[in-house]
């Protein structure tokens, strides 16, 4: 199988764990991962109002070049990417007069090919005919589970793991709609399809402090143990996340959490995509846990491979 | 909460806008105040988010326009999923942050950065702050 995958700006600078355990894991599903030509940040933040519509010119640049491609799906693992993404498509497929003026926009855009040099302009519209699917979707619905446990090099013996949604993959509902925004199942189901236990708590939708962390760090600080002490509570070993930022608010700030909040022992934060790699039999030195602030080495210890749950 | 009520064309004149550019219909709210019962930033708040509809559904622009909770909101959107009638408070916020004085300070900018910060940070949230907090 082949399928264009976005990995957006933060996976290729900072955290890049998250970027090469889904090579990684793709890689022993058999999944060939292709990059669109060209690709530019996708603008992190989705315009929120009616009037910023050179905010959608980015991601629609982006999803035309997947379409010009040949691809019909576009595969990405962080949150913020997943949304902006997502959205823009559904702007330009919903409401004809963002379509239009969008594809004004960009139509005398010029793609400059990487070997031959040739110059490229006057691009079709894009009518949104390239669907964005979050890894954790096209886990679910494209590979199937079945073929995952399949799979399965690890026993990863009920290893308990919070899953954490976050803000973006869920919300708004109106436009996301990849699960209940209220009682979803997707990561749980994921979790449970590579051997580990879903913990399930409270706090698996709510807010981590998103980019607040930066202007007001002492609100994100306390966002964030919110939903680690829930975790923790309910007997996670780890909390699962699949946002750059979901994981430096919850790991990268885990020491100040610790010092405000003295009540709090520390969990660790992993990527869903690691523990998918780890399942699948990856070498625990590509996992990228180097990355990690607050050590995640013993969840990834090996065991033998003998029978697997399912 | 104390308000001094105005009406007037500038009133009509501020709603229509954040109508226009929010797409919301700021008169669906009830005020069951469901948005600001979930808000992970409401502690922080000077006005909590369904203070905020209220006072945009009333045209108090000033009072809308000063408060601190226009750069305290982390489009979370839990407020969408929990609201009744369907209101994007975020879309809201973002509007009345759009229609602030253009050649006012930033409310967030770069200089506020360290150095040894930005390195660590990851790309997403420094595209993201300043995309919604800077000019
Ligand atoms: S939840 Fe909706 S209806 Fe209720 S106060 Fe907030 S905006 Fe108004
Ligand atoms: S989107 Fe803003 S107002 Fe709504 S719950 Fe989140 S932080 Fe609060």
């Amino acid at each position: 199988m082949r399928v264009h995958y976005y990995p957006g700006c933060t996976l290729k600078q900072k955290t890049t764990a998250l970027d090469i355990s889904t090579r990684e894991a793709m890689k022993r599903l058999d999944i060939e991962l292709v990059e669109p030509e060209g690709w530019s940040c996708c603008g992190a933040e989705y315009p929120l109002t009616e009037e910023k519509i050179v905010g959608l010119a980015a991601p629609i640049r982006v999803l035309r070049q997947v379409r010009e491609e040949g691809g019909d799906v576009l595969v990405t693992t962080c949150s913020f990417c997943f949304a902006v993404l997502k959205r823009a498509d559904k702007a330009v497929k919903d409401d004809p007069l963002k379509r239009k003026r969008v594809n004004a926009y960009l139509r005398d855009d010029i793609q400059i090919d990487p070997l031959t040099k040739e110059r490229t302009t006057g691009f079709e519209d894009y009518n949104g005919e390239v669907k964005v699917l979050h890894l954790l979707e096209y886990l679910r619905d494209r590979v199937g589970y079945p073929k995952i446990r399949e799979r399965l090099k690890r026993n990863l013996k009920g290893l308990a793991i919070a899953p954490y949604y976050g803000c973006r993959v869920l919300r708004p509902q109106k436009e996301m709609a990849v699960d209940e925004p209220d009682s979803p199942r997707l990561f749980e189901e994921f979790l449970e399809a590579v051997g580990c236990a879903a913990v399930d708590y409270p706090f698996k939708q709510e807010c981590c402090g998103s980019y607040i962390s930066v202007s007001l760090p002492a609100a994100a600080t306390e966002a964030s143990y919110r939903i680690l002490r829930s975790a923790r509570m309910n007997g996670a070993k780890a909390v699962a996340v699949t946002c750059p930022l979901c994981f430096y608010n919850m790991d990268h700030r885990q020491e100040a959490i610790k010092e405000t909040f003295l009540d709090f022992p520390g969990l660790p934060v992993v990527f869903f995509t690691q523990l998918l790699a780890w399942a699948l039999g990856v070498d625990k030195s590509v996992l990228g846990l180097g990355e990690h602030r607050v050590p995640a080495d013993d969840l990834f210890s090996e065991t033998p491979a003998t029978e697997v749950r399912t | 909460m104390r308000v001094k009520l105005k009406s007037g064309r500038d009133q009509r004149k501020f709603i229509a806008r954040i109508e226009e550019l929010s797409g919301e219909n700021v008169f669906a709210c009830y005020q069951c105040g469901r948005c600001s019962a979930g808000c992970p930033m409401a502690s922080e708040m000077d006005l909590l988010p369904n203070q905020i509809i209220r006072l945009v559904q009333m045209g108090l622009d000033e009072d809308v326009l000063r408060s601190k909770t226009l750069f305290l909101c982390a489009s979370c959107f839990t407020c969408e999923s929990r609201c009744p009638k369907g209101i994007d408070m975020a879309r809201v916020m973002e509007a009345v942050r759009h229609i602030l004085d253009p050649k006012g300070k930033d409310a967030f900018g770069p200089g506020e950065i360290s150095p040894e910060l930005a390195q660590e940070l990851p790309q997403q949230v420094l595209v993201s702050i300043f995309r919604k907090f800077s000019k």
